[in-house]
């Protein structure tokens, strides 16, 4: 009984079986028994050892769409509109995104790189040729004698640009649209120089010096039609207010001025005055007298002149400074700045 | 015996050094010695300067290094080479001086001064114009003026600089052959008669504090004609001239009403001398970003700081940039502060510390403080 006992193990099935032996012949299973037994650990937690499933591969898989295109295709067909990148649809080997060390760029395939950036894959040269092809009936004949930029500039002088927008969407209305913009040069405009200056005045930073273009752009109305004709107006308007001659407009004083002359200034003054006072000659020049008193007259007094027009025209840097440090040395008289070791 | 030696020594040390020269006259100074550091006489540097005109960190410095020496560098001997190639029966020529924030124009003003005094000019000096006009402290003594009818007079500010004239200039003033054109009348009873001493001038302002703006204005005049007839000739120096141009001034009237430059009389006085129609004279000034307040130091150029109305006051003028230290002038420096002790360490660190100051000298001396 007290082999029973020990023997004893709820749940576990081999146990009835050496019961029953047990019963039949005792001196068997108990040799039996002392060759079963062994240490087994306590499994307290019962933790199920996990048995790696694995994945289950279809055998059907079938090779990528790229590797199966014909080398003659109409790639057109392939790519035909805007859209981002695809893997098997582009039978190209490309490579994108960080490069680990010693590995090559990740390949095409499910390539976040290359499908955030924009392509360009529809618009190859012979689609492009071909839609050239396709729109050509319906185009008209470019003049002869407009043959160069010059000729179109000369009889065009107004440039309108406009933007058209087409998409494949449930409306085929674009707010950007609307936008008009217009240019042209300030040289074409019949302008003198005070209606100049005021044009200059009431168009702002509209007006690029470099490129001596005025560039008028509306947005403010819904419509294209109508910001065309906004454009205009305000060409219209800035040029004709610009040869109006308003009374106040002769207030204008010597600071109001856009650029800096010389012969009006206090500087002319001066000058005038300490040529007389170095010559010991009397001075008694009136204003007027002192704004015609030619400049040449003075030793080094035109390129004094140049030196603090230049000056005030420019603006104060470096170089004009250097130039007015010369002139003055050179019309007063004093030695040349010595050059710095 | 030990003090022949120490004689000997110091001569020995003062030949051995590179960064320094023996030579202590400014008009003997030329281009071999740019960079290297002359040292002041102490008395003379107490006539000179002691009322204002050397910085007050380098003021500091002289005090640590127990000894005042300047630097010669190359516009201070421009000026002087213009100045001595100058033609003194024509109108009075003006220097300006510009350049960043503590590249040395004051001091270089310092040199120039010293070159003055040495040449027997009368000197004419303001140590700091944003003295008067900015630098407002507890009780700003502020009066209208008598004389000049919408004026604000600064007394006591007048009264401390005939005080530095008057120490700047004893040895012409004691002299006496300096006499007074016309008569001033300055009360019932107070009165300088045409023909007194300059000096009996310059002690009345100082004296009676509340006629110093006038006297400085009589002063100006005085000097001009002086110039004119040839008695003396004049070196005029104004450190900061530019705020006397900037629009405002920080000072208020007890009404609170803000005062512009051109309100206060001794602007005027010195706006009246610094023009050029006065013979025997040289005008040196100096353009400062210091001298105006933050929000308009963009730019250190002179246009910029003096406006165009003061561009066109002192036009034409000869514009001369006081830079940042070239290689020589630095490694000269550094030495002498190694001589003083003042720069320790290992030799890179010059390299590092040329890079870090840029060449500044005000820079530079701050940053060799702590080292």
């Amino acid at each position: 009984m007290s082999l029973f006992i020990r023997k004893y193990k709820p749940g576990v099935v081999y146990n009835t079986q050496i019961l029953w032996r047990l019963n039949s012949t005792t001196a068997e299973t108990q040799k039996q028994g002392e060759e079963e037994e062994e240490f087994r650990v306590l499994d307290i937690l019962q933790k199920k050892t996990r048995i790696q499933k694995k994945a289950a591969r279809r055998a059907d898989i079938q090779p990528d769409r790229s590797e199966k295109m014909p080398t003659d295709q109409n790639w057109g067909n392939v790519w035909p509109g805007p859209r981002s990148f695809h893997p098997s649809s582009v039978p190209l080997p490309i490579r994108q995104g960080y490069v680990p060390k010693g590995q090559a760029p990740p390949g095409k395939k499910a390539n976040a790189e290359l499908m955030k950036i924009p392509n360009f894959l529809h618009l190859t040269p012979p689609v492009i040729k071909t839609q050239c092809e396709a729109i050509k009936p319906f185009c008209t004949e470019w003049p002869k004698l407009l043959n160069s930029e010059e000729a179109i500039e000369k009889h065009y002088p107004v440039e309108v640009i406009t933007s058209d927008y087409c998409h494949a969407s449930p409306t085929i209305r674009n707010p950007l649209a609307r936008i008009v913009t217009m240019r042209v040069k300030l040289s074409d405009l019949k302008l003198d120089s005070r209606a100049r200056d005021k044009f200059l005045r009431l168009v702002g930073d509209k007006y690029d010096e470099k490129t001596d273009l005025v560039t008028f752009t509306a947005d403010r109305c819904p419509v294209r039609k109508q910001n065309l004709d906004y454009v205009n107006y305000l060409l219209t308007a800035c040029y004709h207010e610009s040869w109006t001659v308003e009374d106040w407009e002769k207030e204008k004083c010597l600071e109001d001025m856009e650029y800096y002359d010389f012969d009006m200034h206090p500087s002319k003054k001066n000058l005038v005055n300490w040529f007389f006072m170095s010559n010991n000659k009397e001075n008694n020049l009136s204003d007027d007298e002192i704004k015609s008193f030619d400049t040449s007259s003075i030793p080094n007094g035109v390129e004094y002149k140049n030196a603090v027009s230049e000056l005030f025209n420019e603006g104060e840097n470096v170089t004009t400074l250097k130039n007015y440090d010369t002139a003055v040395r050179k019309l007063l008289g004093l030695p040349e700045k010595k050059v710095v070791d | 015996m030990l003090s022949r030696n120490i004689r000997f020594l110091a001569r020995r040390y003062s030949q051995a050094v590179t960064f320094r020269t023996t030579e202590c006259s400014p008009s003997q100074h030329n281009e071999n010695q740019i960079g290297l550091f002359y040292s002041l006489n102490n008395d003379l540097c107490k006539q000179l300067f002691a009322h204002g005109g050397l910085p007050k960190s380098y003021m500091k410095q002289t005090k640590t290094f127990t000894e005042t020496t300047l630097m010669v560098r190359l516009p201070a001997l421009e000026i002087m080479n213009c100045i001595k190639a100058t033609d003194f029966d024509k109108p009075a020529i003006r220097y300006l001086l510009y350049g960043e924030i503590g590249a040395g124009k004051s001091l270089t003003l310092a040199h120039l001064l010293h070159y003055a005094y040495e040449d027997g000019y009368l000197i004419v000096h303001v140590p700091w114009v944003s003295e008067w006009l900015r630098r407002v402290p507890r009780h700003k003594e502020m009066s209208n003026s008598q004389t000049h009818e919408g004026f604000v007079d600064l007394p006591l500010d007048a009264a401390a600089w005939l005080l530095h004239f008057k120490m700047q200039n004893q040895a012409h003033l004691k002299k006496g052959d300096l006499k007074i054109s016309k008569e001033y009348v300055w009360s019932k009873r107070e009165k300088t008669p045409q023909g007194a001493p300059l000096a009996e001038l310059v002690e009345h302002g100082i004296t009676r504090v509340k006629y110093s703006c006038d006297v400085v204005d009589a002063l100006v005049n005085e000097i001009k004609i002086l110039s004119n007839s040839k008695q003396c000739k004049t070196f005029v120096a104004i450190d900061g001239f530019n705020t006397f141009l900037y629009p405002l001034t920080r000072l208020r009237t007890p009404t609170k009403k803000k005062v512009a430059p051109e309100e206060v009389t001794l602007t005027t006085s010195f706006m009246e001398l610094t023009k050029n129609d006065w013979v025997n004279g040289v005008i040196v000034l100096t353009a400062d970003q210091l001298g105006v307040p933050p929000e308009h130091q963009e730019s250190h150029l002179p246009k910029y700081l003096l406006y165009k109305k003061g561009f066109e006051h002192i036009d034409p003028f000869v514009p001369v940039e006081v830079g940042r230290y070239s290689e020589r002038e630095f490694f000269s420096c550094a030495s002498y502060y190694r001589d003083r002790l003042w720069l320790r360490g290992p030799p890179e660190t010059e390299g590092e510390l040329k890079l870090a100051s840029a060449c500044n000298p005000y820079k530079f001396m701050e940053m060799c403080a702590p080292l």
